[in-house]
């Protein structure tokens, strides 16, 4: 080397040296900041992101029938979920997200938004119940959006399909309105009762959560538990409901539209609850596809999801002679001597209003008006009475009121009185004396739900008993799977003067051994009931209604109870567009008693033969 | 054979083996319950691999390569116009040949090569005898293989050339004037190659650097889980094999790029300031080779491969730290890998060799 480069070189290189350690001082500069400094944040990321809290989903309890038969189960189910603690901030990746699992994007972006608000509580499902494909899907796009997990969680499984839709209900996740409605009741993402006895019996049958905290790793997975706190399961409870007589009812109705309503006499439990059509509760389960938007909900012509034994209100027709004749008789306006005469017609206030029957019954007493429902002879009391006479009987009886059965939304039924009409038609306020005329037949503007009528029944058959028509029958003790009984919701007592019921009992008796339901006596029971027929459009003659739509077609009814010598259940029957009652309705209640008395088997029956979901199978079709 | 082990410097030797601990225990860690369990057995093999290499230069006559250092310049970027055309496509980029099952990166050896090469260029004259044109030659000559790097693409391994660039302040010294040039120089030349050169995922590497937190889950994820490895690591580190950030694999690419990260986390601040004095004393013995070497060409090429490591050094542990963009540089005897490890004991075998010829003078 040029010996004059050495030394210039030399100091370049020591230069360098001071660079060297220069730069590895920096780099401890660097590393301090990090480790020392701001160790104690770093700190607390690194433990949030590895030691998580998750929910324990509660299993909400299991609802039994009287007899101890499973109505609903529960199942294992997977779930796509988000944990809250890793919901996505950025709006394409959530937009993303719902691509890939086809959702839609505006309603899954509000749902992440109020799930990172909302506190604490379960992760955000986007997919329950995973099946098979769902399950090869839900690997395949976890590729893409690592924050998804796959959750256990228990899920509901309604063993009778159809079988007891509209009773049972079923659940779903919490709605943002009821949220609203009640903050602090619920946490988001919470599974509750949407309709029937699940959201009615709500509070009981769900448990509280769990939680449990657990070291998890980079794809979230579970690596070790540091202790958990057990859900606590919701309490299984018994329903008053016989899922025999519950089978028998939908059997019995079959395809046709309306409702049955059985009621045990000694508490007021409801024996079945049946309104047709039917809905299967698994199906609410699931997200709801199209098809069943369509066919249950979209302003289907049918209302599926209305519970007919209780959101029905339909023109009592010539049931509600039996309220009109009670009335008249406490009143005194007849006795129960007091002839009438049916000419098969009759003018009042310059009408002609009409019998059933154009030829006439001639002359009747109150029991033979109640066994042949002869409409003039009640047209006569009508008009011996102010609809208000007629509306206070009603309510003295408890038929104005709801029934108080424990099914949310129960319809009231609606009796007119003058002032009723000032409210409900303000156009035309007065009420007309004519109006009182067709009131004595259940027409007019009168509406009662099979269940309050079943109810006013109920009071006959018990001379006199108003009881609270209820489906809990009592909390099962988790240990021994003994009810114990709840107690008896309240029996209020109208008595009624026995004299007057015996005369209501025997009309009763003669309309199904000679009267209008003649066909449905049965020989072994002595049932009793009134049928009705209730206009639902106006016709000129017979030859008119015979050729008009089903649609437009009398509702048929049918009330009562049995056996007669000491009364055990009362019942109402309604079918919608069905013509006659004693066609149609009546046949139905003969199904129910010969079930009820005859057919019921000693023992209990096997569980009800729905058939059991596999967690694993693809989500159920709708139903033909 | 004896005389081979007398060449190896001891107190060079020593800091060599001791990050080849540090290394080979952090992969152990990194490694663990993965399927790279191996890892560091794989890498204590290379390891050793090197060791030898280093062992059979440091004892030849180091002028011997510089005197080759033209046609191994030569086979050097027929290998990268090669690899370009059948090399094997890992990740969107075309780094690699595979020989007999194993990954080879030229562009690693490639280095070394075209820093003995200008070494030797520069070093054949005195200082005051080269001319502007010479160094232009030389600046082409590193220039134009990073340009080949580039095509692969391979940012991070081009960018490891400019070291060698050193060698001209080196010889001529520093001029203030050179450095605003040089200023304005990186100023015009990232603005154009922002606007031409670069791909749209180096693009946004330098933004989620800019703002590691634009991008929690996508690219910024990495750097940021390393951030919270280190910081997390505290004072004392969470005891080997025992950060969480590792073991549960929130930490990414942890025995390559993010294998500083696990050494942080495990053996905090402590360990860090052992790892990073070693680093030290490292670039130190290197340049006392410089300063000993009996020729220039000698004392350029310690001084450029000085200038090498200080850059691994610089960009991996200030981009795991989130201090630099993530520019995919791995660090020695941290970082598992064949051909960087076999390169970076390659050239401290010839360093070895360097000091060892001085010595024996």
């Amino acid at each position: 080397m040029d010996p004059r480069q050495r030394p210039v070189l030399h100091r370049r290189i020591g230069a360098m040296r001071v660079m060297a350690w220069g730069l590895v001082a920096l780099l401890v500069l660097v590393y301090a900041w990090l480790q020392l400094v701001r160790h104690g944040e770093y700190r607390q990321i690194a433990l949030n992101q590895a030691v998580k809290v998750r929910p324990l989903a509660a299993p909400r309890g299991l609802v039994l029938d009287r007899n101890g038969h499973r109505l609903v189960d529960n199942r294992r189910a997977l779930h796509l979920v988000i944990q809250r603690e890793d919901l996505p901030t950025r709006p394409e990746v959530v937009a993303a997200l719902a691509e890939a699992l086809d959702l839609d994007p505006q309603a899954l972006a509000r749902k992440v938004q109020s799930y990172r608000q909302a506190g604490k509580g379960r992760p955000l499902v986007l997919q329950e119940n995973l099946d098979e494909s769902g399950i090869a899907l839900a690997e395949r796009v976890r590729a893409r959006f690592p924050f998804l997990g796959v959750e256990v969680a228990p899920r509901r499984v309604y063993l009778g399909d159809e079988l007891a839709g509209h009773a049972m209900g079923y659940v779903g996740e919490v709605d943002e309105e009821l949220m609203k409605a009640r903050p602090g009741a619920f946490h988001l993402g919470e599974i509750i009762g949407k309709e029937g006895f699940e959201a009615a019996g709500n509070d009981r049958l769900k448990g509280i959560d769990g939680q449990k905290r657990i070291l998890v790793d980079q794809l979230g997975t579970e690596v070790a538990n540091f202790g958990q706190i057990d859900a606590a399961p919701g309490r299984s409870l018994y329903l008053t409901l016989d899922a025999g007589l519950q089978k028998v009812a939908q059997e019995a109705m079959g395809e046709e539209a309306g409702a049955v309503v059985v009621l045990d006499l000694r508490d007021g439990g409801v024996l079945a609850l049946y309104s047709s059509p039917s809905y299967d509760p698994n199906l609410f389960l699931n997200r709801l596809s199209q098809d069943m938007v369509d066919r249950y909900l979209a302003n289907s012509r049918t209302k599926p999801m209305l519970n007919r034994a209780t959101q029905g209100v339909y023109a009592p027709g010539s049931t509600f002679k039996l309220l009109v004749g009670l009335a008249a008789l406490e009143k005194g306006v007849v006795t129960p001597q007091t002839q009438v005469y049916c000419a098969g017609r009759k003018n009042f206030y310059g009408r002609d209003f009409r019998c059933d029957k154009p030829t006439g019954h001639g002359s009747l007493s109150m029991v033979q008006a109640i066994a042949q429902s002869c409409d003039v002879y009640f047209y006569e009391l009508a008009s011996r009475m102010d609809v208000d006479d007629i509306h206070a009987t009603a309510e003295k009886y408890g038929l104005t009121e709801r029934t108080g059965i424990d099914l949310p939304q129960e319809k009231r039924t609606r009796i007119p009185s003058r002032a009723w009409k000032k409210k409900a038609v303000p156009r035309d306020p007065k009420w007309y004396a004519g109006e009182t005329i067709s009131v004595g037949i259940g027409q007019g503007a009168v509406g009662v739900t099979p269940i309050g009528l079943a109810r006013f029944y109920a009071l006959l058959a018990t001379r006199g008993k108003l009881i609270t028509p209820h489906l809990f029958l009592g909390l099962r003790d988790d240990e021994t799977s003994q009810l114990i009984p709840a107690p008896v919701p309240p029996v209020r007592d109208t008595p009624l003067d026995p004299a007057i019921w015996a005369v209501l009992d025997e009309g009763l008796y003669e309309v199904v051994r000679g009267g209008t339901a003649a066909a449905s006596a049965l020989k072994e029971i002595t049932m009793v009931g009134k049928t009705g027929t209730a206009q639902v459009a106006t016709f000129v003659d017979r030859a008119h209604y015979a050729r008009q739509a089903k649609a437009l077609k009398d509702h048929a009814l049918f009330a009562g109870y049995a056996p007669r010598e000491k009364p055990q259940i009362a019942f109402a029957v309604v079918v919608e567009n069905a013509g006659f009652g004693a066609s149609s309705a009546a046949p139905i209640a003969k199904k129910l008693v010969q079930y009820w008395f005859l057919d019921r088997p000693v023992r209990p029956l096997p569980p009800p033969r729905g058939k059991l979901v596999d967690p694993f199978a693809p989500p159920p079709e709708a139903p033909e | 054979m004896k005389e081979r082990f007398r060449a190896l410097d001891p107190r060079l030797l020593w800091v060599v083996l001791a990050l080849i601990g540090l290394g080979t225990l952090t992969l152990f860690s990194a490694g663990r319950n993965t399927p790279q369990s191996g890892i560091w057995l794989k890498q204590s093999l290379w390891n050793l691999m090197g060791l030898g290499i280093m062992a059979a230069l440091a004892g030849a006559d180091p002028r011997r390569f510089f005197r080759k250092g033209f046609p191994a310049y030569l086979v050097g970027l027929l290998a990268l116009l090669a690899v370009l055309v059948v090399g094997r496509r890992i990740g969107g980029s075309t780094r690699w040949f595979v020989v007999l099952g194993q990954t080879f990166q030229p562009s690693e050896l490639m280095k070394w090569v075209t820093l003995l090469y200008v070494s030797q260029r520069l070093g054949s004259r005195p200082p005051d005898q080269v001319t502007r044109l010479d160094l232009l030659g030389a600046v082409g000559l590193v220039v134009f293989p990073m340009l080949l790097i580039q095509r692969q693409p391979d940012l991070g391994m081009a960018l490891s050339f400019l070291p060698i660039l050193l060698l001209i302040p080196l010889m001529k010294g520093v001029r203030a004037r050179w450095i605003a040039a040089l200023v304005v120089f990186v100023l015009l030349g990232g603005a154009a190659a922002w606007n031409f050169a670069l791909k749209p995922y180096q693009k946004q590497r330098v933004m989620i650097f800019l703002d590691p937190s634009s991008d929690l889950q996508g690219k910024g994820y990495q750097v940021n889980q390393s951030r919270i490895a280190i910081g997390s690591g505290g004072l004392i580190g969470k005891g080997f094999t025992s950060g969480s950030q590792t073991q549960l694999n929130f930490l990414p690419v942890k025995t390559t790029d993010f294998a500083f990260s696990v050494w942080a986390e495990e053996r905090g601040f402590f360990g860090v300031l052992i790892a990073l004095a070693l680093f030290g004393l490292l670039l130190d013995r290197i340049l006392a080779a410089a300063r000993v070497a009996l020729s220039a060409t000698e004392a350029y090429f310690c001084a450029g491969a000085a200038g090498i490591f200080a850059l691994h050094l610089l960009v991996n542990v200030g981009m795991v730290a989130g201090a630099l963009p993530n520019k995919g540089m791995v660090l020695p005897f941290f970082s598992a890998g064949g051909s960087s490890t076999l390169s970076f004991f390659l050239a401290l075998g010839i360093i070895m060799g360097i000091q060892h010829r001085a010595r024996l003078k």
